[in-house]
């Protein structure tokens, strides 16, 4: 009995293990882990297309949506939709702290930080053939950020910078080459390597990635005033592929999560697109019903359609219909015009029926009829790219590309975010419009 | 993974082996009897009085009629005996052994008013005088929380404690609870105090077990905190430290103060049996008016829901306005019943319990029923070792409704309304239908339809020892475990009309495969402690006495979280696999460990001044190796003048029965101060389009991050003067929290980072906490006492890296933490104004933004003195009170009791969501009623809506917070030994100018930063309580 209580307190002591201090974490990858192996670094390349095309904040449901906001494509169904809201107002309401400006400039400077640490892993890799399939892939991401920054953003950084380093700007031009620059590294990975199938197995269905190179680098060199190097890329793509951002139930299209679904947000315009009395859609243009819905009972009557309209419908990384109109405005701005050539591409986008597209964006309207100027083959040009790319978020740079009056937009670029300016002294100042 | 030894670890086996060889020689003993009774002041028998033999652990405690018998071993010698009970003064005994013998003590104990003899726990191991310390410690009695009409013993704590800031977030019958001692401690972590019971520290966690949608209400802490398990009717007291200079014993977990737990125990003699009852009724305290007037905007509500915010519809169509309250709010009904014994012979003593409460929510279809039992027990080995031992169970079950910060919460569905539709009306099916165009939810779903519930399974169990090893050293050991089993359902049924895919529904075409939710969360936590400590007092000579301490404490946690989700629901199957989407699951596992040594030494001069100088050294696994163990150093003192000679001599004694100054620095680590693997760079796994896409978080890791050190400086005096008929407690402090820890640094995006966890700052809470009470009247038959507990506390952000940091959360609030204001504040868009403070209306005659200078944040005015620029931002308000006090009234006639408790917060403001949607939606009378009946111009609302000062307003309020007035019969016949009937109040009224239902709120639940919220959260309800107590 006088010994119990000793061997109660020893029996004790010796059950409790000794508290531990070093844990393991069960729940995540920790940086070293994920960039030191393919499938690590796969999964952060998969992680890309994930933040670059799904939710609120992916780059897909903002460019859209500033975009359309800031041309008229949309209107407003609610103030309290206060971010959006700004966008439509326009002009100084827009503010540094917007969500959409924020969230444009966070993720793609993200998907580019990231794609980055990608890409240097990749290029340790062994497997030489499963490496150029991961550049190649993140590259389109790499590109499209890229890209996006300097569709809205007067000057972009040049690269990712550190908190002791900020990162310096460049021009939104510079930053459409850098981005051809990317795309061309990756050509060139995939010429010296063919991705493997094993790489191919490990990343989603609906790319096209070497379609998608080719479209992304006519897109940029368009935009960077680069004629020939567009008309080449434009013209290496191949016109029935197609090359999507796909979703599932888990993953919802962007567009409809928050605009088709709720009917909360924003609706199209009208049957106009919200183009200018001149430039406006000819009544027998069969885009416009695909673009748009009507509800004959409730307002607003004109809705969103087409790639937005069910929870899962894929959403174009680009239409071939770009393509064509890329070779139709290089042909036509080129140092010597070719307006034949562009009248005759710009006749096929006309003359498109559904059968000729593997999205079935067809206008299934007559050749064109006009004066063959530079000037009015334009002015098509850019009637047809905002009817045939209605909702792809390219309006912005094409209105500015094409001179338009700024009446007809509410800013040229955004602001830049506080969250940037007050951490890097580099940050340019705001744009006034 | 190789394990440190970064502290000296005691060897407790070779301690032990050791400590045995020190055991007294069990010689020269006689078994004497000690008995007699224990009596008040007026002779009232008093129960539960401890008697025991100083120096060592044998003891007992008197029976309900106050009697005791000890009989026992002792030396022979000379022994004292110590009879004490909690607000009595300790009275000691001498008696000397020479053979067997039989004692006999009528003991008649005075009671404390001043309390500076009260023992208290808290902070030692052994206990200590209130006199010798030299920082506050409040003790609530258990019995002061039973008449306080709650069944939730930290609602029941609400204006009893100095410094303290409790909070009811929710008024939902589970509704979380806030306690902030002396302000907030930290930014990124818990601010809750350290939760001790009966040694355990227990878990006090908010494990979203429903709730679980990520789509609307990610932020904060919302839901029950786990504190609502513990029955108050089985406290005995309750002692809280504030601070730093306080808690070295609790070391860096006490960072936020120490709410420390102590449960009714046993006494010898024959059994007593307690038994109590009570009936509650829960009402809404407040009705919003609505909107009345007979017209809307635009065309028929069923094609345009929203007419207010759309200034282009100038048209109007007649409509039947209508008041939803009725469909949402009910008076709950609630039960509280608990049976106790208490008995044992000498050697062992034991209280036992059981408690059933019922609770019903003053929203339809909600209630919490909680189900406790509880076991404690003491027993003496022999004269100098005793075991004590506890078992808690409890079963505690909720039927809710979400939670504010998510749309489908009962009150936002009824916020977001236009009040025209009427929502009764059912198709031919007798299903609810649509409610206007745009895919809103019929308030009538979630009442009748959405199923939430949540239920816990909880054991605390501690086992401890107590050893005089020989005279003047004790040891004392004690290991104690809280396992938490908590799981939650949702199921949202398919609707059968159009509701917004956003909200699980299925969309205008009822899509199957997004229409309605089911969830199932489970949430485990296994907290366990262990502490030892060694205590050596000894007398050094006539006047200076001393302590040594020495203790060590280890303390580990292991949670483990797991939910899986859906939404597409097969007909009539509730569970969360029922779903045709599954949405993405999550398991998330944590472990972690803390573990501290601390040594502490105490002076005591003439049993007037009194010195203590502790120093303690922590590590918690949360930091990197590098950063682990910090130390810790506090020094406190206090001098009693009035038991100094020249004080006692001279006049003033006559008049002052009591005068004590004390002062105490301490410093103390924020263990916990981020997550277990928070310090680390991770990418997060998650399933995208049937492959694997590791993500990276948008918060920069940072694995140099060291614990937030607070230091803390308290000076304070306790007076009593005029017979203890006033007393007066005055504490003054100043906390300061360096390497303040800010989860959301905001850092460039060109980064590839938009924010960063870092240490960077400094936080203060400077202020004072005075205590006065009175006894204006006393006599045979009256009493009145008047007690004022008033608390200022400045909460100041000194520093951060930036010139400020924002925090946002869904409700739209934006926070701020700027040097120099609060932490935090609501920095938000403001009205631009004229010289006169007046709204500077714009061309068409509204109120506009203030805009001006991005840079300088400064205000710019264009040629026609209209703002220009960017629209600015600044601090329009802060969640933090200038003050709190509370004016408690207690009036005694005869066996009349009559307790009048007034709670007033003064100075903070509140983020009011759900005013400015009531306007937006045109259901709001303030506004939009005067916008559709033409008293404001058409536009008004639209206009100043995006402004956000608009919602934020002056949260100031005054409370009858309770009300009781009891009648005690005292022995009645034979069949009672005492009967007591009360009736109670609580938050009965409130005098404020609040556009809301009540500014005591938080729809960020437990949230650290995002207070004063109040969007879509269930009101804190009127309650009135019957209740007998029925002792045999």
């Amino acid at each position: 009995m006088k010994k119990l209580p000793i061997i109660f307190i020893l029996t004790a002591v010796a059950f409790i293990p000794s508290c531990k201090q070093d844990f393991i974490n069960p729940n995540a990858s920790t940086e070293a882990q994920v960039f030191s192996s393919p499938t690590g670094l796969t999964g952060v390349a998969v992680s890309l297309q994930r933040v670059y095309s799904v939710s609120r904040l992916s780059p897909v449901y903002n460019t859209i949506t500033a975009s359309g906001a800031l041309t008229n494509e949309f209107r407003l169904l609610n103030t309290g939709n206060t971010d959006e809201a700004q966008l439509f107002t326009g002009g100084v309401t827009v503010d540094n702290l917007n969500s959409i400006v924020n969230s444009l400039w966070a993720q793609n400077n993200k998907i580019i930080y990231d794609a980055d640490k990608v890409l240097a892993g990749a290029n340790a890799l062994g497997d030489k053939n499963y490496a150029s399939g991961l550049i190649a892939y993140t590259s389109i991401f790499k590109a499209l950020a890229i890209g996006a920054l300097s569709n809205f953003y007067e000057q972009i950084p040049a690269g990712p910078g550190t908190t002791s380093t900020p990162a310096t700007f460049q021009s939104r031009l510079d930053g459409y080459k850098r981005a051809i620059q990317v795309l061309n590294n990756a050509q060139a990975a995939v010429a010296a390597n063919a991705i493997s199938a094993a790489f191919l197995s490990n990343i989603p269905s609906g790319i096209d990635i070497p379609n998608t190179l080719n479209a992304l680098k006519a897109r940029f060199s368009l935009f960077a005033g680069d004629y020939a190097g567009a008309l080449s890329a434009a013209n290496a793509v191949s016109l029935t592929v197609k090359s999507e951002f796909r979703y599932e139930s888990a993953n919802l299209n962007p567009i409809f999560e928050t605009v088709t679904g709720t009917n909360n947000v924003y609706q199209p315009l009208d049957s106009t697109l919200g183009l200018p009395v001149g430039l406006q859609p000819d009544p027998n243009d069969k885009r416009v019903p695909f673009y748009t819905a009507i509800n004959p009972s409730v307002a607003p009557r004109f809705r969103v359609n087409s790639f937005f309209i069910t929870p899962t419908a894929p959403i174009p990384v680009y239409l071939p219909g770009e393509m064509t109109l890329i070779k139709a405005e290089a042909y036509a701005r080129q140092a010597t015009p070719d307006l034949t050539n562009a009248k005759a591409e710009l006749d096929k986008i006309l003359t498109k029926t559904p059968a000729g597209d593997p999205f079935g964006v067809a206008a299934q309207l007559p050749a064109y009829s006009g004066a063959v100027t530079q000037a009015t083959l334009l002015t098509e040009i850019y009637r047809n790219r905002c009817i045939e790319l209605y909702m792809s978020g390219l309006k912005l740079e094409d209105m500015r590309r094409f001179g338009r009056p700024t009446t007809e937009r509410k800013r040229n670029y955004l602001p830049y975010p506080f969250r940037e300016r007050d951490n890097n002294s580099n940050t340019p100042p705001d744009p006034s419009f | 993974m190789k394990k440190t030894k970064p502290i000296p670890k005691l060897n407790m086996k070779t301690f032990f082996l050791f400590a045995s060889l020190l055991l007294p020689a069990v010689s020269l003993l006689a078994q004497v009897s000690i008995s007699g009774k224990v009596t008040d002041s007026k002779n009232n028998p008093l129960s539960g009085a401890t008697i025991l033999i100083k120096n060592s652990a044998i003891g007992t405690s008197s029976a309900s009629d106050g009697t005791f018998v000890l009989t026992t071993n002792l030396k022979i010698g000379q022994h004292a005996i110590l009879f004490s009970s909690v607000g009595y003064k300790t009275q000691e005994e001498t008696i000397t052994v020479s053979g067997s013998k039989a004692f006999t003590f009528n003991i008649n104990l005075s009671e404390d008013i001043s309390g500076l003899d009260e023992v208290v726990v808290t902070g030692t191991s052994l206990g200590t005088t209130r006199k010798q310390l030299g920082n506050y410690v409040t003790t609530v009695k258990g019995s002061s929380l039973a008449n306080a009409a709650t069944s939730n013993a930290i609602a029941a704590l609400q204006g009893k404690i100095a410094g303290a800031q409790i909070i009811q977030n929710s008024g939902d019958p589970a509704g979380g609870m806030t306690v902030r001692l002396r302000g907030i401690s930290t930014i990124g972590s818990s601010s809750e105090p350290l939760y001790i019971v009966d040694g355990v520290i227990i878990n006090n966690s908010n494990a979203r077990v429903t709730n679980t949608t990520d789509t609307y209400d990610a932020a904060g802490a919302v839901g029950q905190n786990r504190m609502i398990d513990i029955n108050p009717n089985d406290i005995d007291r309750i002692e809280v430290l504030n601070g730093a200079a306080a808690s070295a014993i609790y070391g860096s977990r006490a960072n936020a103060g120490v709410v420390q737990i102590f449960t009714k125990r046993g006494s010898s003699g024959a059994p007593q049996v307690s038994f109590s009852t009570s009936i509650k009724s829960n009402s809404l305290r407040k009705r919003l008016v609505f909107n009345r007037a007979p017209t809307k905007f635009g065309g028929s509500p069923d094609v345009q829901t929203q007419d207010i915010l759309t200034p282009a519809l100038t048209n109007t169509t007649p409509v039947t306005r209508y008041d939803y309250q009725d469909d949402i709010f009910r008076t709950g009904i609630g039960t509280d019943n608990n049976v106790s014994v208490t008995g044992g012979r000498e050697k062992f003593k034991y209280y036992a319990s059981a408690n059933f409460g019922y609770n019903e929510g003053i929203v339809k279809n909600t209630d919490n029923r909680r189900y406790g039992f509880r076991l404690n027990f003491d027993q003496s080995l022999n004269n100098w070792l005793t075991i004590n031992g506890g078992i808690n169970y409890v079963y505690n079950a909720t039927n809710e409704k979400p939670d504010g910060n998510s749309f489908y919460s009962p009150l936002n569905v009824m916020t977001i309304l236009g009040n025209f539709h009427d929502i009764r009306t059912r198709d031919a099916n007798g299903n609810i239908k649509a409610v206007g165009e745009r895919g809103r939810i019929n308030p009538l779903s979630v009442i009748e339809d959405l199923k939430q519930k949540q239920s816990t399974s909880r054991t605390i169990s501690n086992l401890g020892l107590k050893m005089n090893v020989t005279k003047g050293l004790n040891i004392d050991y004690m290991i104690g475990i809280d396992n938490t089993a908590q799981n939650g359902t949702t199921y949202y049924p398919p609707y059968t009309y159009n509701a917004n895919t956003a909200f699980f529904g299925g969309g205008i075409g009822l899509d199957p495969t997004l229409n309605g939710y089911a969830s199932s969360a489970n949430y485990t936590g296994m907290f366990f402690n262990h502490d030892l400590n060694i205590t050596y007092s000894t007398q050094l000579s006539n006047l200076l006495a001393s302590t040594t301490q020495l203790g060590y404490s280890e303390q580990y946690e292991k949670t483990q979280y797991s939910l899986i989700h859906s939404r597409g629901l097969a007909p009539f199957v509730q569970t969360a696999v029922a779903g045709s989407t599954i949405l993405p699951p999550s398991d998330v596992r944590a472990e972690q460990s803390i573990r501290g040594a601390f040594l502490q030494q105490n002076f005591k001069f003439n049993n007037q001044f009194f010195v203590t100088l502790a120093g303690r050294l922590d590590g918690s696994s949360v930091f990197a190796k590098e950063n682990r163990n910090q130390f810790y150093p506090k020094v406190s003192a206090s001098y009693v003048i009035s038991d100094a000679k020249f004080f006692s001599e001279s006049g003033i004694a006559k008049k002052v029965n009591n005068l004590k100054f004390r002062a105490a620095y301490g410093e103390s680590g924020n263990l916990t101060g981020i997550g277990a693997y928070d310090r680390f760079n991770t990418y997060l796994s998650s399933s995208y389009l049937g492959r694997t896409s590791l993500g990276s978080f948008s918060t920069r890791a940072n694995d140099n991050i060291v614990p937030e050190r607070q230091k803390e400086f308290e000076i304070g005096t306790d007076l009593s003067m005029f017979n203890n008929r006033l007393l007066f407690t005055l504490n003054v402090y100043n906390k300061k929290v360096e390497d303040l820890i800010v989860p959301n640094l905001t850092i460039a995006p060109s980064t590839g980072f938009t924010s960063e966890r870092k240490n960077v700052g400094t936080l203060t809470n400077k202020g004072f906490e005075i205590l006065l009470t009175g006894v204006p009247v006393k006599n045979k038959n009256f009493s009145w006492d008047v007690t004022l507990n008033y608390n200022r506390n400045k909460n100041r952000i000194e520093s951060v890296s930036a010139p400020l940091i924002q925090f946002t959360s869904i409700t739209g609030a934006s926070f701020g933490l700027i040097p120099g204001l609060d932490a935090p504040v609501f920095y938000t868009t403001y009205f631009a104004r004229n010289d006169k403070g007046d709204y500077l209306l714009n061309a068409a005659g509204f109120p506009q933004t203030e805009r001006g200078n991005a840079i300088t944040n400064l205000p710019l005015r264009d040629a026609n003195g209209q703002p220009s620029g960017a629209v600015l931002r600044k601090a329009t308000g802060s969640p933090n009170p200038d003050y709190t006090a509370t004016l408690t009234n207690s009036f005694n006639y005869k066996k009349f009791n009559l307790r009048v408790q007034l709670d007033r917060v003064k100075g903070n403001e509140v983020f009011n969501a759900d005013f400015r949607t009531r306007q937006g939606v045109g259901n709001g009378s303030e506004f939009a009623e005067k916008e559709h009946m033409g008293l404001l111009p058409r536009g008004y609302i639209s206009n100043i809506y995006a402004i956000e000062e608009w919602r934020v307003e002056d949260g100031s309020f005054t409370k009858l917070r309770e009300v009781s007035l009891s009648y005690n019969f005292g022995k009645l016949n034979h069949a009672f030994s005492d009967l007591t009937l009360s009736f109670a109040g609580r938050n009965l009224v409130s005098w404020d100018d609040y556009r809301g239902y009540d500014p005591e709120t938080n729809a960020s639940g437990q949230s650290t930063l995002l207070r004063g919220i109040d969007f879509g959260n269930v009101p804190i309800p009127k309650t009135f309580q019957l209740g007998v107590t029925a002792k045999f």
